[in-house]
């Protein structure tokens, strides 16, 4: 039976007059065991492989071999499908036109699908909205399944109506998880990062096609991994009080703030998909009346629900202070991930301030980038960033745009944007 | 052993969760009770008529709460994690602020104080069902830079209250042997409250707990007081001139007998300085015991600093008084406290408080006048 904690990072000290409160929520997660079967219900695994025209040999060869490897991992009993897809969805197994859309997987279905695998041929364009949609129905068909897993491999940009995607994506959020992978630098990261984003997934590059088996089999261990079919987080606030975001810092920033789902008057779900022994961070701000110097009182109660069922709690406190040395500190977790919340921002703006063509402000951006890359000690991003900017000076932010970028850099160093780097922690009560 | 409240691992015999401030059970929390054995009977070797001996004279303890109460910023229901449910006030634990009502017309409120830590006063209530027969308020407040007051205070309060639980003895008839007789039950209060703090003192304690003590009871028309420190019991009639009953074991009560005006004594730099308490380092246990008859409608208030700090004069404290405009105590005393609170605070505020119900013929020698009432037993320990 999985079991999880929250504790609390935060300076809970406000200056007379005070009213906003951050604080970093932990929240971990161990004994989830393996998904579908906790006995709660069946895991369902979706694999979306790129069929278009654009899809050249090798990496179709890389793709299939990645499927393939994916479909090792799932676990006998999980129900999957495999989805072609082009200018429209195909099933390519189970090969059903009616019915439940999924099969159980064991030594002859993941058989057959690898053969089914083996028949795909690129040909026609990109709409993949119509994945979305069969990925939806094929889970729809098969009631058993309440854990909803999609792995999803483009290599190109999506053809279709503007509005098409992002009603597609609607549809999909809440109902399943996508991890997506862009393979090659012909995919748009912002557009593949939207359905990532919605479905409670990662996102990525794979340059080359030899990383593709890896990392397929990768996402396809971690999905089976999270024996905790779906969780919220559960904020409760005070009358009066405003919650002023709630964000994932930790693997990775994602702005839960607007994707809350009132439970009551106080208390609203943010939705945080399927969980794995894993930990992460969440930054909580909220703004309250101010009250008189030396009072305290709850700013929120940060909890992990399970359905109805609160499994964690972290509280987060305001106590009124006029003690300069108290209320100046900033908590270390907080200033750390507030930082590598900016890091992110700076990074996707200089990046699309850079593709239309606006140095002055690519430089101004990345160069903040770098600067906070540094500041929070993320070597991933600073080693990521310096692909693509000369710096000349790391405290200072300053840099210098290259005049020769390989396409495939400045994608990893969007795709990882959002990744955040951790910080020693010590408990701040 | 862990919190029942929110799970964090407890020291060993801890009262309180460090975590939550969660009040553990009883066992762990109330303090022993210390038994008078036969060898030190609260009456000594005074002579005492048969009645008070009775056990059915003995006044039950104050119900325990029932229950969390709600919150006191917004009226919500607290939740188990000790914050209001629905403004997230934070709710004092039991020890941070107790309320006891051991009858309708008897009640009091022991306080923190928002700009104090914890609460190191305490209170210990009895009474008797019907309204003005028999009431015992027992204060004390625990001296803030000893170690452990807290703890120390409550148990003195409540060893005190053992003492107090039968009625005072009538002594052999005359009013000088009841005198010394009232006098040796209430000296043998204050050295129980006495013994219960050296109990509870761990016997290393570099700077072991103390506290002051004020008691005062009630029996019909008649408030007897005993005193050690600064905490205070007065008479406030509704019409008549209000009196503090008890004198003050301070610098500040030295310099206002040497002459010094009350408001510049009590605000100099050693006005909480008391010159007598209650502890192991105490020299002198014996309280200043005195009485009085009452012959109008009143309150009886016993009191920590907390609350006289911001209305000393008699006269300031009836006004806080007629200003709350109830005849409840317990709303009474809860008006008194939320009045320190909003005058700042600074130090816990215990306000105990009996209510005087006069409804008989108003005697010939009027009952607005102060002189009418008679003081007995002595003004000092001398």
């Amino acid at each position: 039976m999985a079991e999880f904690s929250a504790a609390v990072y935060q300076n809970e000290f406000l200056p007379d007059g005070g009213t906003d409160v951050n604080a970093i929520v932990t929240v971990t997660c161990q004994g989830a065991g393996t998904a579908g079967q906790s006995g709660a219900g069946s895991a369902g695994e979706i694999i979306i492989v790129d069929t278009s025209g654009s899809m050249g040999p090798a990496t179709m060869a890389a793709a299939k071999e990645g499927a393939q490897a994916a479909l090792a991992e799932i676990v006998d009993g999980t129900y999957f499908a495999v989805i072609a897809g082009a200018d429209r969805a195909m099933l390519a197994y189970p090969q059903v036109s009616n019915g439940p859309g999924m099969v159980q997987m064991d030594a002859r279905t993941r058989h057959d699908a690898s053969t089914a695998i083996d028949r795909f041929v690129g040909s026609g364009g990109t709409a993949i909205s119509t994945w979305l949609d069969l990925a939806g129905q094929l889970f729809s068909s098969v009631s058993a399944v309440t854990q909803r897993h999609v792995l999803l491999l483009t290599d190109g940009e999506n053809r279709e109506r503007p509005g098409r995607l992002d009603d597609a994506i609607n549809r999909a959020t809440g109902y399943y998880q996508a991890d997506c992978r862009g393979a090659g630098t012909d995919w748009q990261v912002a557009e593949i990062r939207r359905i990532a984003q919605a479905l409670l997934g990662t996102v990525d590059i794979i340059p080359s096609p030899a990383e593709m088996k890896a990392q397929f089999q990768e996402i396809m261990r971690n999905a089976m991994a999270r024996g905790v079919a779906d969780a919220s987080l559960r904020v409760w606030t005070p009358q009066g009080a405003e919650v002023l975001f709630v964000r994932q810092v930790s693997p990775t920033v994602e702005d839960l703030t607007n994707r809350r789902t009132p439970v009551n008057p106080l208390t609203g779900d943010y939705p945080t998909g399927a969980w794995s022994d894993e930990s992460r961070d969440y930054h909580v701000a909220v703004r309250v009346p101010a009250k008189a110097i030396g009072q305290e009182q709850l700013a929120a109660r940060v909890q992990l629900a399970l359905g109805s069922d609160v499994v964690a709690q972290g509280l987060v406190k305001a106590t009124w202070s006029n003690n300069s040395e108290l209320t100046t500190r900033i908590d270390q977790q907080v200033a750390h991930y507030t930082g590598q919340a900016e890091l992110a921002q700076v990074i996707q703006e200089g990046l699309a301030a850079k593709a239309a063509g606006d140095d002055a402000t690519a430089t101004t951006k990345l160069g903040r980038a770098v600067q906070l890359a540094a500041e929070t000690g993320n070597d991933e991003a600073t080693s990521k960033l310096r692909k693509v900017v000369e710096v000349d000076n790391e405290e200072t932010g300053t840099v210098r745009l290259k005049r020769a970028v390989e396409k495939a850099d400045e994608m990893a160093l969007d795709t990882a944007s959002t990744k955040t780097t951790r910080i020693r922690k010590e408990p701040t009560s | 052993m862990n919190c029942p409240s929110c799970s964090a691992a407890l020291a060993p015999g801890a009262r309180f969760c460090e975590n939550c401030g969660a009040q553990l059970g009883a066992s762990a929390g109330a303090p022993a009770p210390v038994v008078v054995g036969a060898g030190d009977h609260p009456l000594g070797d005074a002579p005492i008529s048969a009645p008070t001996r009775k056990p059915a004279a003995a006044l039950p303890d104050p119900p325990a709460p029932a229950g969390r109460r709600p919150c006191a910023e917004c009226g919500g229901e607290v939740g188990p994690d000790l914050y209001c449910l629905e403004c997230g006030t934070k709710a004092p634990s039991e020890r941070d602020h107790f309320q006891e009502q051991p009858a309708p017309w008897v009640a009091g409120v022991c306080d923190k104080a928002i700009r104090k830590g914890r609460n190191e006063d305490a209170m210990a209530l009895l009474a008797g069902a019907e309204p003005g027969s028999r009431a015992v308020l027992i204060v004390m407040d625990g001296v803030s830079n000893s170690i452990d007051s807290d703890v120390a205070s409550l148990a003195g309060a409540r060893a005190a209250r053992e003492v107090l639980r039968m009625p005072l003895p009538a002594g052999m008839g005359t009013p000088q042997s009841r005198d010394a007789a009232v006098r040796k039950v209430l000296t043998d209060a204050a050295a129980a409250a006495n013994t219960a703090i050296v109990a509870v003192t761990d016997p290393d304690s570099p700077n072991p707990a103390s506290a002051t003590f004020t008691a005062a009871v009630l029996e019909g028309r008649r408030i007897t007081w005993a005193n050690i420190g600064d905490s205070r019991s007065y008479w406030l009639p509704d019409a008549g001139t209000p009196v503090q009953l008890t004198v003050d074991d301070s610098v500040a009560q030295a310099q206002i007998a040497a002459g010094v005006a009350r408001e510049v004594a009590e605000t100099g730099p050693q006005a909480h300085a008391i010159t007598k308490w209650l502890g192991r380092d105490s020299e002198d246990q014996k309280p200043t015991v005195g009485s009085l008859d009452v012959a109008e409608s009143g309150w009886l208030l016993a009191c920590s600093d907390g609350l006289w700090n911001y209305a000393s004069e008699p006269d300031a404290l009836a006004a806080q008084v007629r200003a709350a405009g109830t005849a409840d105590p317990l709303a009474l005393a809860l008006a008194l406290v939320a009045f320190a609170n909003a005058s700042g605070g600074h130090d816990n505020i215990t306000a105990a408080l009996a209510r005087v119900e006069v409804t008989g013929p108003v005697t010939a020698l009027g009952h607005n006048d102060h002189s009418t009432t008679t003081r007995g037993g002595e003004p000092s320990d001398g």
